[in-house]
């Protein structure tokens, strides 16, 4: 059986056009996220510029640690996915490869996933959840937090499913169920993987380099 | 794609890593200079050249077709719009700043109310 006919799908007549339709699909789809993500950063920024001294003070707040280790996990996830996208994309045999870029991917993110659970958990030990206990004097540090709150949620809902997407390619993959060389499902799931990471790359400096000099 | 033009590419993909690690480092420390405004516009100038890297190497939009491109130019523009429109009018009103009322001033009344 050759790769196309393992690889096509209803109602496609053939790969090329698959695979093509695949990545217009997601591009559009990723166009959404964009603007959607991008809504959010414009409520940032508009709140920042009426609450400047309260979003400082919010911002001292955030773990950078944690942020920044994050921000690298997330990179080299990026890599990872790049590096299985692009072994599935060689002629030679590369499974072996493409399963053990997308594990790490999944790993990555995972770890990535386990880090931000910490700052979760620190950040409610010093109470900072926008409600009565609120740790900060100043009103506005309140808004900093509900869009801290309200951006990593939805991005760690981005990234959960992301996870669940590459687990799912390795899983298949190893049982051979799927083909992964030349597979457009991996393609699709490589960019998805990737705007996720682009989120995080905009979410770093908002929220955990805001003010630190002072 | 053979294997040594597999190879070839993985090396531009690391060296685009390692460029994406030393702009996170230099945000970082950008972060703690004194320069009052342009530490924000340094942070987003920093995350618009990070995002350019991913989008165009990791994610391929460089080797894209046309209308992989078309889709992310319109994605841009239409994002640039929502910025200049968004952002022209709340630099135009007024500063007054509602005043955010705290919860704990709240809770009380509620508890009254009930």
């Amino acid at each position: 059986m050759t790769d196309a006919t393992t690889l096509l799908r209803e109602p496609w007549a053939g790969l090329e056009r698959q695979r093509q339709a695949g990545k217009f699909g997601i591009w559009v789809f990723l166009a959404s996220e964009t603007l959607f993500f991008g809504a959010l950063l414009l409520t940032y920024t508009v709140c920042r510029v009426e609450h400047p001294d309260a979003f400082a003070a919010a911002g001292r707040e955030t773990n950078i640690w944690f942020g920044t280790i994050n921000t690298a996990i997330l990179l080299t996830s990026s890599l990872t996915m790049a590096l299985a996208s692009q072994a599935a994309a060689q002629n030679g045999r590369a499974r072996f490869l493409i399963l053990t870029c997308l594990g790490a991917t999944a790993a990555l993110g995972l770890a990535f996933m386990i880090v931000k659970g910490f700052e979760y958990k620190e950040d409610l030990d010093k109470h900072l959840l926008p409600g009565a206990n609120f740790a900060l004097p100043q009103a506005g540090a309140q808004l900093f937090y509900g869009l801290y709150w309200l951006v990593t949620g939805v991005h760690a809902i981005h990234l959960t499913i992301g996870i669940v997407l590459v687990v799912r390619l390795v899983l298949l993959g190893a049982l051979r169920r799927i083909r992964l060389r030349g597979s457009p499902e991996l393609e699709v799931t490589a960019l998805y993987w990737h705007l996720v990471d682009v989120v995080w790359i905009f979410l770093y400096p908002f929220l955990y380099l805001v003010e630190r000099h002072a | 794609m053979n294997d040594r033009q597999f190879r070839r590419h993985a090396q531009h993909l690391l060296f685009a890593w390692l460029a994406l690690l030393l702009l996170m480092l230099a945000s970082l420390g950008s972060a703690y200079l004194p320069l009052g405004q342009a530490n924000a516009w340094i942070g987003a100038g920093i995350a618009v050249v990070k995002s350019a890297i991913v989008v165009s190497l990791f994610m391929g939009l460089w080797r894209a077709g046309a209308l992989l491109r078309i889709v992310a130019a319109v994605a841009l523009g239409t994002w640039c719009i929502l910025l200049a429109l968004g952002g022209l009018d709340a630099l135009e009103r007024p500063r007054q700043p509602a005043d955010v009322q705290a919860p704990q001033q709240v809770a009380p009344q509620l508890r009254e109310e009930r």
